[in-house]
């Protein structure tokens, strides 16, 4: 219950409120006792000087003379005189200003009963013995015991109105919490319920409230854009896989109704043909999600990127000659990148495919890689006829095909690939050029 | 050979199971990983293939008990596409080689005979001979017939792979694995242009074709 209590904002509040209060209450009695101590000592102090007083008198005059005092101040007395009782060696009362109740003994006297015209008092008192007798000096502790009480008063009220105050903040505050949250858990509530557009109302002061309204507001955009993403993709895959498929149907259908067996084998293998390449666009989309997920997952080795470009260079140089088009390297030395290789192999090796399949002969493609700062940028460029413009903005969707490349082989997958390993490395690829040629640029970070 | 496989996929298991048989081989099977150990550890087999995921025990537990009771019987994992990271960790774990579903019978026969005879990779030679062929690793220099042949560095890296395993067929895919470090298919035939190149280079003022095209499955080296 208690553990409860203190994690809401009333309860952390109020229990500061009483912290408070427990403060007060201490510094109160540290105040208290320190003021009654030094008013009895002040009592104290009075009393004895007086004694002494009347003790030189004693001496000049003799208990005569001091009985003769103590009726002279008696006439003269006002509120905070003290009181005197002079008493003879039989205790009999010589001269007295009140009327002892406890026994007259020496010494100091921290709470002496007395009795004076019908009222009973305290006092603090201090009795000497004289050659024919006793003299008690009394100083009444009414006076004391008033600034105690008004003391007690003062602190008391200051007490209540602390912990009144403190537990009427901690509402106060509770109920504007939960008020400026209850926006947020309306509109939590609203999602949930399946209204994705809503969004937390901001009131424009830049409080914390706000600032957290505005993060959860990004927040939320962002999952709508995935969600979106998601959607587009999952639509994108179900239609571009129905050309297959129905491609699949057509050929077992014609393996099922063949004339001769090498019409039925031939259909079969067709078949099986299809089936693999089906296969293939979802090891291609299994592996573009993969590496999507890649950033926070794996930890990154160095990467010779200088020595991974020339290899592939290298690599692919034969099959572009056999092909009749040219492959030109321009790579600078000691690039080095934090990466996973294998990847970035297959993203460059599907730049130089695109540029093998999608060019006309006689097409030269130049791989380039520099660095400027802390920035690598990895192009393959070609001077082949490029793309249309309105087709450029989405060649690295999922599924993007160039109309002029319908006919060609591909699922349009290679540069949604290219681009999840650049953005899976801290990088980013764009498209550099699309008319007079086409290029893409790998934007990556240099490592030490 | 005698082949475990634990897979408790039933069409993935009898097929291949199947065709192992077909092939000679002596299969036996278990559909859990727990099974799996047990068989493994009590009988002599010289080759395993283990799914990746199985109930109960899974194929990267198998293998690492496996490896721990000191066994070091070959095993070879299988596992879904998609799973960059699931490679490194089933070798980092003790399996010997990976293969991704769905493949290729003859790709796994492949593997499979490439496993049970591999030679101790750790004092690797300096030279490689098969018949009239020799390849020095450290000189980066290769002769037939004591003519020198020269190679471009992708051709002499392609050709001491076949050498390292005489009589083997190597498939494509474990060329571009263990040649390009490539864990992906390119859809361009690097490895079909560069073996004819490095054929055609090989074979000048030969008779006898070097290395032998097996049809269907990949490529190997002719032995004497």
């Amino acid at each position: 219950m208690l553990r409860r209590l203190w994690r809401s904002t009333f309860g952390v509040v109020a229990l500061v409120a009483i912290g408070f209060a427990a403060a007060t209450l201490a510094i109160g009695a540290i105040a208290y006792i320190v003021t009654h101590e030094a008013l009895e000592k002040q009592l104290d102090h009075r009393v004895s000087v007086e004694t002494d007083a009347l003790l030189q008198e004693v001496k000049e005059g003799g208990i005569a003379s001091v009985a003769e005092s103590i009726r002279l101040r008696e006439a003269t007395r006002t509120t905070s005189s003290l009181d005197y009782l002079l008493v003879d060696k039989a205790g009999r009362s010589i001269a007295a200003t009140v009327t002892p109740l406890v026994p007259v003994r020496a010494g100091y006297e921290e709470f002496f009963r007395f009795r004076r015209d019908g009222y009973t008092g305290i006092g603090q008192s201090l009795t000497t013995a004289l050659p024919g007798g006793m003299l008690v000096v009394i100083a009444d502790r009414r006076d004391l015991k008033e600034i105690d009480r008004t003391l007690e008063i003062l602190f008391a009220g200051a007490l209540g109105a602390m912990l009144a105050l403190g537990v009427g903040a901690a509402a106060l505050i509770g109920w504007l919490t939960r008020r400026r949250l209850a926006r947020i858990d309306a509109t939590a509530k609203a999602i949930i319920a399946g209204d994705l557009a809503q969004r937390v109302a901001r009131d424009g002061s830049e409080s914390e409230f706000d600032q957290l309204a505005a993060t959860l507001n990004q927040m939320l955009d962002r999952m709508a854009a995935l969600m979106d993403n998601l959607r587009q993709v999952s639509s994108d895959v179900a239609h571009d896989l129905r050309t297959p498929l129905t491609r699949l149907c057509n050929q077992l259908e014609r393996a099922s109704t063949g004339q001769d067996d090498d019409e039925r084998v031939d259909a079969i293998h067709a078949a099986r043909d299809q089936a693999n390449e089906l296969l293939e666009i979802f090891a291609a989309l299994l592996r573009i999600a993969e590496v999507e997920g890649l950033a926070e997952r794996r930890a990154l080795a160095p990467v010779d990127l200088s020595a991974l470009l020339d290899e592939m260079v290298d690599t692919y140089r034969p099959d572009f000659e056999a092909a009749d088009r040219r492959l030109v390297a321009a790579i600078s030395t000691g690039l080095q990148v934090r990466g996973d290789r294998r990847l970035l192999a297959q993203a460059v090796s599907n730049l130089l495919e695109n540029a093998l399949r999608h060019t006309p002969a006689g097409t030269t493609a130049t791989l380039s890689a520099s660095g400027s700062g802390e920035a690598i940028d990895v192009e393959l460029a070609d001077d082949g006829p490029g793309v249309p413009s309105h087709e450029a903005d989405r060649l690295f969707q999922r599924f993007a095909r160039a109309e002029a490349s319908r006919t060609t082989a591909g699922h349009g997958l290679g540069l949604a690939l290219v681009r999840a390993v650049a953005v899976g490395h801290g990088g980013d690829a764009i498209l550099s050029r699309s008319t007079g040629g086409f290029a893409v640029s790998l934007r990556l970070t240099r490592s030490h | 050979m005698r082949i475990l496989i634990v897979e408790d996929d039933a069409e993935t298991r009898a097929f291949v199971a199947q065709g192992l048989g077909q092939a000679g081989h002596q299969v036996a099977t278990s559909l859990d990983g727990r099974d799996g150990l047990f068989q493994a550890t009590g009988g002599e087999f010289e080759a395993i293939v283990v799914d990746r995921m199985l109930p109960g025990l899974d194929g990267l537990a198998l293998v690492k008990a496996l490896r721990a009771a000191g066994d070091t019987t070959p095993v070879l994992m299988l596992t879904a596409v998609g799973g960059i990271a699931d490679r490194v960790e089933g070798l980092e774990n003790g399996a010997d080689d990976y293969l991704v579903k769905p493949f290729a019978f003859s790709e796994l026969a492949a593997r499979l005979n490439a496993l049970a005879r591999r030679p101790a990779p750790r004092n690797e030679p300096h030279q490689l001979k098969v018949a009239d062929i020799v390849l020095d690793l450290d000189r980066r220099s290769v002769e037939r017939g004591g003519q020198r042949v020269h190679l471009q560095p992708r051709e002499f890296a392609l050709l001491a792979e076949l050498m390292r395993n005489p009589r083997r067929v190597m498939t494509r895919t474990m060329l571009l694995e263990r040649v390009w470090d490539f864990d992906f298919d390119p859809k361009t035939n690097i490895v079909e242009t560069h073996l004819s190149r490095l054929r055609s280079k090989l074979n000048a003022g030969f008779d006898e074709d070097a290395i032998e095209t097996v049809r269907g499955a990949g490529y190997m080296i002719r032995g004497e």
